[in-house]
């Protein structure tokens, strides 16, 4: 009940985890600051569930530490963590109803009787759920049960905020409302939150910040623009949006600036700006749909046919199939169709664009 | 489901039927022995009379069998209920391969003779003192009663969501309150069904309970088996139904509370 | 394994929460293995030290026991009679279980209770109803004089007959169970797809159902047969002086004979069997699950 609850920063330093001879976390470091919603984004078995455990207390790490705020929790169990959990199948009490496992956290808490009532109703009203104190678990639908596991989490005013895919059981409709209202409630009462997801939408919709995960190591870690805008690797770039890759071949790099050709039988060659370009040799170029365009005439462009369009509101995104075979995405904004068998001539955005390598530094 | 079954399955059905008849009606045979007017039994009675059962509450060595036999079972299922869901609790804490090894132990009085156990229990409590005491025998009937209380809560457990534990663990339950307010009641169901059947195996129990009840701690079955070895009386067909009635009891309260567990359970999981 | 040098070794924390875990599992487990080890194993180990300690030298019990011809016929008694009345209860049990699968709703509940009622009754009071059933003046002769079937009264009790009808309607359920379990997971779409490719019910049947039940038939069967092995109440009411079995021997070496070493060492034998038929069928049974289900 200090004002200062919820507002920890989290540090994971030097963090690892094995199983048997599977290595779930690889020694990572990870620094969250003060009220920041952090995503860990990534497939299955990529870590992140593992360093959620890990958090919470609920798994011991081989090696490392586990700050919150100043304290180093790394020794401490999940019982003086402090720390607020909601799982994907929710894990509430069956045999207690909505108010008494809102409350539950904080009878543990031996919190007096007329602020525990106030703090249920005043939690139960900020996931609108005021008038359902007295159902039971198995009366509620899918969301309801979602946002009692919050108010449950929540109100105990924890430290650190934990979420593994809370969203998962819930239908696609309901899912977008319930992704605004936790980050709506984040908004009006900022606190340190770890969310795990697999879906890079909830991840875009309510992050601060997202660390995409992969083999128990964190791939890149930014804001949802800067990982959208600039990818390090072809991996977070396919991870978050949609993206054409096309092999190039860089044949030198100045400054900042590389030249590069297109694979393909029209070696189409351009130029791209950016500050950590890859050095010569086969690389790949990021273009992500919104930024391919077709050529204008005389222009240099790259040879398509239409096999396929998609209207999507004022959006029309088509599907070019490229003379290496390879298959692009083109998505623009009120432009006229194309017919589908069309052979047109295509190009992109320079600025939009990005060299990558070509695999993975490893 | 298909109409397939007109010719042979319907003789299958009518075996199945003839077959679970078998298995019921005769268990019913000393209902109508025990309300013979005669001093000898037949069935049906020439004469209905409820005279035996009078005989049979008055009969002070009667009486006695019978609290012995509630006494011991209360005693075994006290018991068998407390260390069983201890070593249930246990159990599942172990890596899978110790599991299956606990298990097979905590299995294996069902799996040696029973005679086996009989002897040797008469063996060691007449050299300890403990033959013909209700003490020994509750722990006697224990060794058949466990198995039951650690399968019983084993399969609760199993049940039970381990994130149920770790939310309640993370909102800063210790183990003990975590234990009290999320483990008992989720293995409430498995360990009243386990008590139950504990208490039924230890009042039914007879082999055991020959070889080392001895006179001091005499129970119902002990005093049946004694009487129809020489001669069928129509107080033995008393307390048979006496035997009956109860176990039928706790057996009908038993599958209602199944079946209303089974019923929670599917309305939890739609 | 390369990087091993790079994660420092588990926090000494970490590691004491898990050395209290071990604790607290072994803790739980404690009552429970000094209970067994005391009223279990250890009274069996000394009837295994009171098989071998006759006055005649540490092996005679179990010689005297086989040399014997009276007392081999008793261990093969016991074991022919384990077989027929496994045969029996299986047989019996095919179509009950059939039956079980066969029903709906308050039907189904009758027969399930039909099934599991069996398990909770005292042996000794199923035995007894037998008993009377079978007398001289029973029931079933008054039944069978009755319709003609016999003009004086048969004697079928403490004879093979009734120690046969006993046991089966003792031991049934455990066989029907197993079975029952193991038509419920049979796909039923496979019987269709027999029936769409012409076959006839009979040979639906035979080719497709009964093989797909067949481990369930099994497990039935070794379970009745390790039951059957060690009966004791049973033969000993309804059978006659000549229908001894094992564990019979067993209680007249104790309370009539008084030799405590035969009565350890023909224990001993009697486990053995048990156990040699445990190994051979371990493939089927899995005992805890029949035991839930009651």
């Amino acid at each position: 009940m200090t004002m200062s609850a919820g507002m920890h920063g989290v540090s994971f330093r030097q963090v690892s985890k094995s199983y048997g001879a599977v290595r779930a976390l690889r020694p990572l470091d990870l620094e969250i600051e003060p009220g920041e919603f952090l995503t860990l984004l990534g497939p299955s078995g990529s870590g992140k569930t593992t360093l959620l455990n890990i958090a919470a207390g609920f798994l011991d790490p081989d090696g490392g530490q586990v700050v919150i705020g100043s304290r180093d929790v790394t020794a401490l169990p999940p019982r003086a963590r402090n720390v607020g959990m909601v799982f994907q199948n929710y894990a509430l009490f069956p045999h207690l109803d909505v108010f008494e496992n809102v409350a539950y956290g904080l009878r543990v808490r031996r919190v007096a009787d007329a602020e525990l009532r106030a703090r249920v109703d005043t939690a139960l009203g900020l996931v609108q759920l005021g008038d359902f104190g007295a159902r039971a678990i198995n009366q509620l639908s899918g969301g309801q049960q979602q946002r009692v596991a919050l108010a449950r989490a929540m109100v105990i005013e924890p430290d650190l905020l934990l979420m593994d895919e809370p969203l998962g059981a819930l239908d696609r409709q309901l899912r977008k409302h319930v992704q605004l209202e936790i980050r709506r409630l984040h908004n009006e009462k900022p606190r340190t939150t770890i969310y795990v997801t697999h879906d890079q939408e909830e991840a875009l919709v309510m992050s601060d910040r997202v660390a995409i995960m992969r083999d128990g190591r964190i791939e890149q870690i930014g804001t949802p623009h800067e990982l959208y805008d600039r990818p390090r690797n072809a991996y977070s770039a396919s991870f978050l949006g949609e993206s054409n890759l096309l092999p190039v071949h860089i044949d030198e790099v100045r400054d900042d600036r590389a030249s590069f050709t297109v694979d393909g039988p029209e070696a189409l060659r351009s130029q791209s700006q950016g500050d950590d370009l890859p050095g010569p040799g086969p690389a790949l170029l990021l273009a992500r749909p919104e930024a391919v365009r077709p050529a204008a005439d005389g222009e240099p462009g790259l040879e398509a046919v239409v096999e396929e369009t998609v209207y999507l509101g004022e959006l029309v995104a088509t599907r070019l199939r490229m003379s290496t075979g390879q298959t692009v995405w083109m998505r623009r904004m009120n432009a006229p169709p194309h017919e589908v068998g069309a052979r047109i001539r295509i190009t992109w955005d320079p600025a939009k664009a990005r060299l990558l390598p070509e695999k993975k530094p490893s | 489901m298909s109409r397939r079954s007109q010719g042979r399955p319907v003789l299958g059905e009518v075996a199945g039927g003839l077959v679970l008849a078998f298995l019921v009606m005769p268990i019913f045979a000393v209902v109508p022995a025990s309300m013979n007017d005669a001093s000898f039994i037949k069935i049906p009675p020439a004469v209905y009379s409820f005279r035996w059962y009078g005989q049979f509450f008055h009969d002070p060595s009667w009486i006695s069998a019978l609290a012995n036999s509630v006494e011991v079972a209360v005693l075994a299922t006290v018991f068998s209920v407390a260390i069983g869901t201890s070593a249930a609790l246990g159990i599942e804490r172990l890596p899978p391969a110790t599991r299956s090894l606990a298990v097979g132990l905590v299995l294996s009085p069902l799996i040696v003779p029973v005679i086996m156990i009989s002897i040797s229990l008469y063996y060691v409590t007449r050299t300890i003192g403990l033959y013909g005491t209700a003490a020994g025998l509750a722990l006697s009937h224990a060794l058949l009663c466990l198995p039951f209380v650690v399968l019983n809560v084993g399969v609760s457990l199993k049940r039970l969501d381990p994130n149920l534990v770790r939310a309640a663990e993370g909102l800063g339950a210790g183990p003990w309150r975590v234990f009290r307010t999320v483990t008992f009641p989720a293995i409430l169901p498995g360990l009243a069904g386990g008590a139950t059947f504990a208490f039924v195996t230890s009042f039914d129990e007879v082999v055991i309970s020959i070889f080392i009840a001895g006179y001091g701690a005499k129970t119902l079955p002990v005093k049946l088996w004694e009487q129809i070895r020489f001669e069928f009386t129509p107080v033995a067909a008393v307390a048979s139904t006496v035997i009956l009635a109860l176990t039928m009891v706790l057996f009908v309260l038993a599958r209602r509370a199944a079946a209303r567990n089974a019923a929670t359970a599917a309305a939890e999981d739609a | 394994m390369i990087l091993a040098g790079t994660a420092s070794p588990p926090p000494a924390a970490a590691r004491s929460q898990r050395a209290a875990r071990a604790v607290m599992t072994a803790a739980l487990l404690l009552p429970a293995t000094l209970f067994l080890a005391g009223w279990f194993l250890w009274p069996l180990g000394q009837l295994l030290v009171l098989s071998l300690s006759s006055p005649e030298g540490p092996t005679a019990a179990y010689r005297a026991l086989a040399e014997s011809e009276v007392f081999r016929s008793v261990f093969v008694n016991t074991l022919l009679l384990a077989v027929v009345v496994t045969v029996i209860c299986t047989l019996l049990a095919y179509p009950a279980a059939w039956l079980l699968t066969r029903v709906r709703g308050f039907w189904f509940s009758v027969a399930l209770y039909c099934v599991l009622l069996p398990f909770w009754i005292s042996i000794l009071v199923r035995t007894f109803s037998w008993m009377l059933l079978l007398e001289r003046n029973g029931p079933v002769n008054n039944l069978l004089m009755a319709v003609g079937a016999t003009h004086q009264p048969l004697r079928l009790l403490f004879n093979q007959f009734s120690v046969h009808v006993g046991m089966v309607h003792v031991l049934l359920p455990y066989a029907i169970l197993p079975i029952y379990a193991s038509m419920l997971k049979v796909d039923r779409r496979l019987l269709l797809a027999s029936d769409g490719l012409g076959a006839s019910s009979r040979t639906t049947f035979l080719r497709v159902f009964l093989p797909l039940t067949m481990p369930g038939v099994m497990a039935g069967a070794a379970f009745v047969f390790l039951l059957a092995l060690g009966f004791f109440i049973t033969p000993a009411l309804l059978g006659g002086p000549q229908n001894l079995t094992a564990a019979m021997l067993i209680d007249s070496f104790v309370n009539e004979r008084l030799v405590w070493p035969m009565a350890a060492a023909a224990s001993f034998i009697l486990l053995l069997m048990v156990l040699a038929v445990l190994l051979l069928t371990s493939r089927f049974v899995a005992i805890g699950s029949v035991m839930v289900m009651k």
